[in-house]
């Protein structure tokens, strides 16, 4: 019994030892808004331009006590996110605002400022018109600071058919 | 983002990055609607572009950081995020074939006894090297010869039922912090509460890892020593027998006899016969080591079983020392424990992200 309770005293020592050397593990390294509306640009894609004021990958990644998200929305040419999927894969509980939220898009999504109104402090990447949802998934995740990270992508846009076309004339 | 789905594939990578994309697409090729699953991909501390590669075609991207902690651990983080009713495990060099997942999906759906199925090695490996085809088929030879019914749970490719993952704890991340032994701990587990376990001959998957003699050795070192150290020989021979360290030592235990029996009967025989004993030791060896090479003459060829003859020999003689050692290192220091610091964690509760290794 005294041996348990030894062992145990001299593990909790050890935990204290390393959790000072670790920086506080416990506590939340989540930077300053100031730091975060310092504009930035993306220089691993020149053609890509970034809107928005969160330069999250920058931030610091020290230990923390519950795991950083990101949701990184895709959204290649003729695709569209409804920004009701886009607010329904966050997080319903206050952990609303720990969540970066980052759209990827190739050219100029129709619905983009619906998106930005819905979901606040969101990261726009755009990248050139063109540009595939795997590109977009690429660009998008080096700049996501999450160490989970949700990728949601674009629904097809739905091509009027001939039939559409005719109708539309008359 | 709580929406259930029928299946999560889990893969955990550890510089993958070389052969990720062909697994993940692999994966996408399923014959699975795309909104009934979901591709986790668990990112062990990889130096190279595993994660770029992996957003490329998964849904959820778990970033581990500080220092490697093995697949079990980062298979168990990919689990906890499951949305799945089926969590299926695929290492970041195997590749399924469009059919694996969905007949895993319906064999799981049709056997209600059924609770984890897992996919056997396909005969012909990724990697075109001599070793890479004397792994892969001596994988094959134990899970052709000694596979059906017992608890073999692949690490390569197989499936569970997500309540009864979690009903069994999970992968032993405490112990296992290297790729070695842990899915079948897992399977042995998952037998122990009763649980339907199969490992099926008709789904077949392809391993992509080139191994070298080095590495090879490595492999079979690793997992005769903690076979024997943590798991226990006669336990786990009984419960899988056809992993690859009792296809391995099976055959040697024989071999050994008739070895001892000419090194006694030296001391009786007026002159030694030194050359004829030894050809007499090396026939033993072949012999007992017989349905191998059988296995490997009608797969590849005889020139391919003579050639692998004596690399057989090389490997088994690995497998005996390591097991040896893991029996010594058993009785003089007890089971396999992480480091102080893990156990301090551990034993204090503290809540970090990644977590600490977690105790069963």
């Amino acid at each position: 019994m005294a041996s348990t309770h030894g062992r145990r005293f001299f593990l909790r020592g050890i935990a204290m030892y390393r959790a000072v050397l670790d920086d506080t593990p416990g506590q939340s390294s989540r930077p300053t808004m100031e730091s975060t509306r310092q504009v930035a640009t993306d220089f691993t894609n020149p053609e890509a331009q970034r809107v928005g004021d969160a330069n999250a990958a920058d931030r610091p990644t020290g230990p923390r006590r519950t795991p950083r998200k990101s949701l990184i929305v895709v959204i290649p040419d003729n695709h569209v996110v409804s920004p009701e999927v886009v607010a329904e894969s966050l997080p319903k509980t206050d952990d609303h605002e720990l969540v970066d939220v980052i759209v990827a898009c190739a050219g100029q999504p129709a619905n983009l400022t619906a998106i930005t109104r819905r979901v606040r402090e969101v990261q726009v990447l755009l990248a050139p018109a063109g540009t595939s949802g795997e590109d977009l998934r690429e660009l998008a995740i080096r700049r996501a600071p999450g160490d989970i990270v949700t990728l949601l992508s674009g629904a097809v846009v739905p091509t009027p058919t001939r039939e559409f076309e005719m109708l539309r004339s008359v | 983002m709580s929406r259930t789905l029928a299946l999560s594939v889990v893969v955990p990578v550890r510089d993958s990055g070389s052969s990720l994309d062909g697994v993940l697409t692999a994966i996408r090729a399923s014959e699975i609607p795309a909104d009934a699953y979901e591709i986790i991909v668990v990112d062990d501390v990889s130096s190279d572009e595993s994660v770029t590669v992996a957003a490329r075609h998964a849904d959820t991207v778990v970033r581990l950081r500080g220092r490697a902690l093995g697949p079990a651990y980062a298979r168990n983080r990919g689990a906890e995020l499951a949305r799945g009713d089926v969590v299926a495990f695929v290492e970041g060099d195997v590749l399924v074939r469009p059919d694996t997942l969905p007949r895993m999906l319906a064999l799981l759906g049709e056997r209600p006894d059924i609770d984890a199925v897992s996919a056997s090695r396909d005969e012909r490996p990724g990697a075109p090297n001599f070793v890479s085809h004397y792994w892969n088929l001596l994988v094959c030879f134990g899970e052709a010869r000694h596979g059906g019914g017992r608890a073999h749970f692949a690490a390569g490719c197989g499936a569970v039922r997500r309540s009864a993952l979690f009903e069994a704890g999970l992968y032993d991340e405490w112990r296992f912090s290297t790729g070695c032994v842990e899915s079948l701990e897992l399977g042995q587990r998952l037998v122990g509460a009763g649980r339907g376990v199969v490992l099926s001959s008709d789904l077949k998957v392809t391993h992509l890892r080139h191994w070298t003699l080095r590495s090879m050795c490595n492999e079979v070192w690793h997992r005769s020593m903690l076979l024997a150290r943590s798991l226990g020989y006669q336990r786990m021979s009984s419960a899988a027998p056809s992993d690859v360290v009792f296809t391995l030592s099976r055959a040697l235990t024989p071999a050994l006899a008739i070895v001892a029996i000419l090194t006694l009967t030296a001391a009786f025989l007026p002159r030694p016969y030194v050359v004829g004993k030894i050809g007499i030791a090396i026939a033993a060896i072949f012999l007992t080591n017989l349905p191998v090479h059988r296995f490997y003459a009608r797969a590849r060829g005889f020139g391919f079983a003579l050639a692998s003859a004596p690399l057989h020999v090389c490997v088994q003689a690995v497998s005996a020392v390591a097991l040896c050692a893991g029996w010594i290192l058993r009785d003089a220091f007890g089971d396999l424990l992480p480091d102080a610091a893990t156990q301090a964690y551990s034993e204090v509760g503290l809540e970090t992200w990644p977590p600490v290794r977690r105790r069963r």
